[in-house]
């Protein structure tokens, strides 16, 4: 019985993680060919909706830490703020769409992703990882990272002004609840969370990188 | 006899150990430490004994008020190994609750006195106070008020101290939702509720306070003065159908607050505050269901609600 829950466990982790790693693959080609083809104010419409949809079947992955191993800590931060620039920003302010930032953003993840997600589908389905797959999913994020972060950052800067003026996602007093929310302020505090959060993430990486490539000598 | 005093990590934390009266108490041995190493005051120390090879079960830990002599293995009396560990920085309890109450008992009357909204963005030009508001104000700065009065007056502690770091922690947590509901219920766009619907939720609270408070009495002459420090089973009041009556009082007492003013901040401090409770209460529960098993002349705990009749 538990043989047979864990074969299921590893027929839903290898689908699943082909399934997000094909998506991304997708983002990648659409963006290259579209930089080729019209330059970086085009990007954003041809990788529109792969993007959407990889990076918020992402949430999967949350159901996925119970039965994975990452830690909430590490995970929950990069989902939090993929989806907040992919829905938030991009998504809600259609201004941003055209900057610069969305060619880096896009390559930034696509890259990081097609590796991750191929990695832990190489393992679920054959049980093992060929050692350059480890050297590259330990090592790519040393430069992604900072140009991934760069970019959320960046792009979540140059999407205030229209944020503040459009009064999206706002709910004023006077009201029954007497509650209110102000997306402006709440976007301030996510740029905040970055101040903190970016070491954390990249020192756990570099922490993670040490473990498995040590483990690559001594095997 | 002598006690050799080690580090979890088997490291000697007084080199050459301790020497001590046969008669000598584990408070006696916490003194000396504290005189050999002025760092480690006595509410710093966690002694125990050394944990059993392959077993799994917690470590005993000495009771200061335990002769050392009662900890030594049958034969081996003038011999005792203690594993020591520091608990850092503590701060009474006392201590730590009045910080924790101070913070909202301030804070709170500052947004309704302070002209602080013009701050936020709001013209502090014609603003009408709801009689709703002002007795909110007196509600809240009651329960504070009693708290710290029960701090001083009331509660007995099990431990005498808590590590310092929780003053940190407690008062983030009271003084943030301090200002989060005070924001709120203050603001000068603030929209009342109907008259009948704050006076039956400021009732409600003030009853389930009253309750809550006479809780507090009970639990206080369970513990004797001698400082027993043991657990009994609640008796009396609420205490007969919930075993964490006190916390129950305290949730609706909250509730009550809330009927009365509707806000979100509000509600979300109660969800916030009952699921800490809850899961204290759940801890409790277990613990002296375990302890009164009914076994070797012990008292079976009776069935009893957890916390939240009729839901839990």
């Amino acid at each position: 019985m538990a043989s047979f829950l864990s074969t299921v466990k590893r027929i839903y982790l290898a689908i699943y993680n082909w399934a997000i790693f094909t998506g991304w693959l997708q983002v990648l080609v659409f963006a290259i060919k579209a930089l080729n083809e019209s330059g970086t104010a085009a990007v954003y419409d041809a990788v529109e909706k792969p993007l959407q949809l990889a990076q918020t079947a992402a949430i999967l992955e949350l159901i996925s830490v119970g039965l994975v191993r990452s830690p909430v800590s590490a995970t929950l931060p990069q989902i939090g703020s993929r989806l907040f620039v992919t829905w938030g920003i991009l998504y809600s302010f259609p201004e941003t769409r055209t900057h610069v930032l969305v060619s880096s953003l896009v390559i930034s993840w696509s890259l990081t992703e097609i590796i991750r997600y191929s990695f832990f589908g190489m393992k679920e389905a054959l049980g093992f990882t060929p050692s350059w797959l480890l050297w590259l999913r330990y090592s790519t994020f040393l430069l992604l990272y900072p140009t991934g972060i760069t970019s959320e950052v960046g792009l979540i800067y140059i999407a205030l002004p229209y944020i503040k003026a459009s009064e999206k996602y706002c709910v004023r007093m006077p009201n029954k609840w007497n509650s209110s929310f102000d997306y402006y302020f709440a976007s301030l505090a996510v740029l905040g969370i970055y101040v903190p959060g970016s070491p954390h993430m990249y020192t756990y990486m570099l922490g993670q990188r040490k473990k498995a490539l040590s483990k690559l000598k001594a095997a | 006899m002598k006690v050799t005093l080690v580090s979890r990590s088997g490291r000697e934390v007084v080199k050459g150990g301790i020497e001590l009266e046969d008669s000598a108490t584990v408070k006696d041995l916490q003194e000396t430490i504290h005189a050999r190493t002025k760092k480690y005051y006595p509410s710093r120390q966690r002694l125990t004994l050394p944990a059993k090879p392959g077993g799994s079960a917690k470590p005993v830990v000495l009771n200061p008020k335990s002769k050392l002599l009662d900890y030594c293995e049958k034969d081996k009396s003038d011999n005792l190994t203690v594993v020591f560990k520091d608990l850092g920085p503590q701060v009474s309890y006392r201590t730590l609750f009045f910080f924790e109450y101070l913070g909202p008992l301030v804070i709170y009357p500052l947004f309704y006195y302070v002209p602080l909204y013009k701050y936020f963005g709001y013209a502090d030009t014609d603003r009408t106070i709801h009689p709703v508001q002002t007795y909110a104000m007196y509600y809240w700065c009651l329960h504070y008020s009693k708290r710290i009065l029960e701090t001083f007056f009331v509660h007995r502690f099990s431990h005498a101290t808590s590590p310092l770091s929780n003053v940190f922690r407690n008062c983030l947590y009271y003084w943030t939702f301090g200002a989060y509901v005070a924001y709120y219920v203050n603001h000068p766009l603030y929209t009342p509720v109907g008259e009948t619907q704050w006076k039956i939720g400021f009732a409600f609270g003030l009853l389930c306070q009253v309750a809550n408070f006479y809780c507090h009495i009970i639990l206080s002459s369970l513990r004797s003065p001698s400082g027993n420090g043991g657990y009994q089973i609640p008796k009396g009041f609420l205490f007969n159908i919930v075993t964490c009556a006190n916390y129950t009082t305290e949730i609706y007492q909250w509730l009550g607050f809330n009927i009365a003013t509707q806000t979100v901040a509000g509600y979300v401090f109660l969800v916030v505050a009952t699921s800490i409770m809850t899961n204290w209460a759940v801890g409790k529960h277990r613990r002296l269901r375990k302890l009164f098993d009914g076994k070797e002349g012990r008292p079976k705990y009776p069935r009893r609600w957890v916390i939240l009749p009729p839901f839990f």
